[in-house]
């Protein structure tokens, strides 16, 4: 966890990289290093992605906007990293 | 003498039927073999259930159409006692255990009860075609599980009108319904807001690339959000909400791109053809002449209201025991059967829990038994995965040390 200049608190990007992985693993999967990674090949579902939102919440103590950003793909390990990064700053 | 069965005049027997990419027709799908009456049909396809409906259509014969996922043994049993031969997806039958003159023209829904185990609604072909006249030429998307009410609408639609094609988009396919549906030239597609939302996330492009003149939502509240999304990608498609049940069928339909329905059409003067609206408290209660067997009369919904300015909102479920998951119900009470069945588990709540994508997720706190050492979230996972679909495993589970005082003395977990 780091605090913006703002006083803001936000999950980092290498912290959300290892609670995507704790997802991973207790649907008996492994995630993979590469951030090119694509979420379809690695079996990251709605559901996971659903449940990795819910861990950044729980760890920031708010909830995510999930209205604010714009309409965007998300398909590679990357991605849902660059989105989580986009919605804690929204 | 034998009665004479009720068949149904399939006037779109000649549409296009689009399963696992080969494009048919309804006459040309698949036939299978020698389906008793009544029979339950249990599916693991989209093809398989299209096949059985066409054959109850032709035939006239008593059906029930589900996926076998949904059906446990218990329930097996129940519809072999009232009557059903239980066919399985390999085509196995299982002769009734009651025999029974059928109900000739008799198609059966299941439903999800309060109590999360599912109620059997009788209708006909004829009370599930509840869009009547000409119809603009279409193809829609056909992503519900077969068997529910949803999945009726659609392929009743197509039976029983001229140009109405059907794309079945198989559970494996959801993720991609978009690309498929672009590459069919679907038209128009039904589905629930978090099935619109989850579209809108994954790739908007390939969404708006599908030539879409119709879109639907209905099965769960539907909010202005998704509404607006939806208007932003589709700016000259009609954009509708249908509240529907197994129970009263289509009662309400709403074409002006608002969420709600105009308070102007609670209480309005009896009319035939048209859904008498009422609430009892905040409380949605349906007279429809959609409804299924049995269900004439008033009934109550279950589901809560509350009025906002000129419009009435439909914002959930009385009984929160259903969690609704991206459009898959579970019911909490079983969930937390599951846990408590566990050795390691002395207490076990069960809620759900608003999530992004999936509208709701399934949430659990528990209280292990110490005595038996330590428990962890993946002992718990893993032993929920083995019992239940996976919308039904809890995803985040806290563990008590001690069991709350309330648990004591309510019983209203």
């Amino acid at each position: 966890m780091v605090t913006l200049e703002f006083g803001l608190m936000t999950v980092d990007r290498g912290r959300v990289r290892e609670m995507m992985g704790e997802v991973m693993t207790s649907q008996g999967r492994t995630l993979p290093a590469d951030d090119t990674a694509d979420l379809r090949a690695i079996g990251f579902r709605s559901l996971d992605f659903s449940e990795l939102a819910l861990r950044v919440e729980d760890e920031l103590g708010d909830e995510l906007n999930f209205d604010a950003p714009g309409l965007r793909r998300i398909a590679t390990v990357g991605d849902v990293l660059d989105f989580i990064e986009q919605l804690q700053t929204a | 003498m034998t009665p004479r069965r009720r068949t149904t005049a399939l006037i779109g027997d000649d549409n296009t039927v689009v399963v696992a990419g080969k494009s048919l027709t309804w006459r040309t799908l698949h036939k299978l073999p020698q389906l008793p009456s009544p029979a339950a049909v249990l599916v693991d396809n989209g093809a398989d259930a299209l096949a059985a409906l066409r054959h109850h259509a032709v035939h006239g014969t008593e059906l029930l159409v589900a996926t076998s996922s949904r059906v446990d043994q218990r329930m097996r049993e129940e519809l072999g006692e009232s009557g059903f031969a239980i066919v399985l997806p390999d085509g196995e039958v299982t002769p009734a255990r009651l025999k029974r003159v059928e109900e000739s023209g008799r198609a059966w829904l299941l439903t999800s009860g309060s109590t999360g185990r599912p109620k059997r609604i009788g209708h006909t072909l004829e009370s599930l075609t509840t869009v009547t006249g000409d119809q603009p030429p279409r193809t829609w998307l056909l992503p519900y599980s077969p068997g529910t009410y949803a999945w009726w609408q659609v392929v009743t639609l197509s039976l029983t009108h001229a140009d109405q094609g059907v794309v079945v988009i198989e559970p494996d396919e959801l993720e991609e319904w978009p690309s498929i549906a672009a590459t069919h030239g679907v038209t128009a597609a039904s589905g629930t807001p978090t099935f619109w939302r989850q579209a809108i996330y994954r790739d908007a492009d390939a969404l708006a690339a599908v030539p879409l003149e119709q879109l639907t939502l209905g099965g769960e509240p539907v909010d202005q959000a998704i509404l607006d999304q939806l208007h932003e990608i589709f700016p000259t498609a009609r954009i509708s909400w249908i509240y529907a049940s197994s129970e009263v069928g289509a009662s309400i339909v709403v074409h002006d791109g608002k969420a709600g329905f105009p308070r102007e059409w609670l209480d309005r003067a009896p009319d035939p053809d048209r859904p008498i609206l009422s609430a009892d408290g905040d409380e949605l209660v349906i007279r429809s002449p959609h409804h299924g067997a049995g269900l004439v009369g008033a009934v109550h919904t279950g589901d809560r209201i509350e009025y906002d300015g000129d419009r009435v909102l439909i914002t959930g479920r009385l009984d929160t025991d259903e969690i609704n998951v991206g459009g898959s119900k579970v019911s909490a009470g079983i969930v937390r059967n599951v846990l408590m069945g566990h050795p390691g588990v002395s207490w076990a709540r069960v809620f759900a829990r608003k999530a992004p994508l999936v509208g709701r997720m399934v949430a659990a706190e528990v209280v292990p038994n110490r005595a038996l050492g330590p428990l962890t979230n993946a002992d718990l996972v893993q032993w929920c995965s083995s019992r239940l679909p996976d919308y039904g495993v809890p995803r985040r589970i806290t563990f008590l040390d001690e069991i709350p005082q309330k648990e004591t003395l309510k019983s209203d977990v």
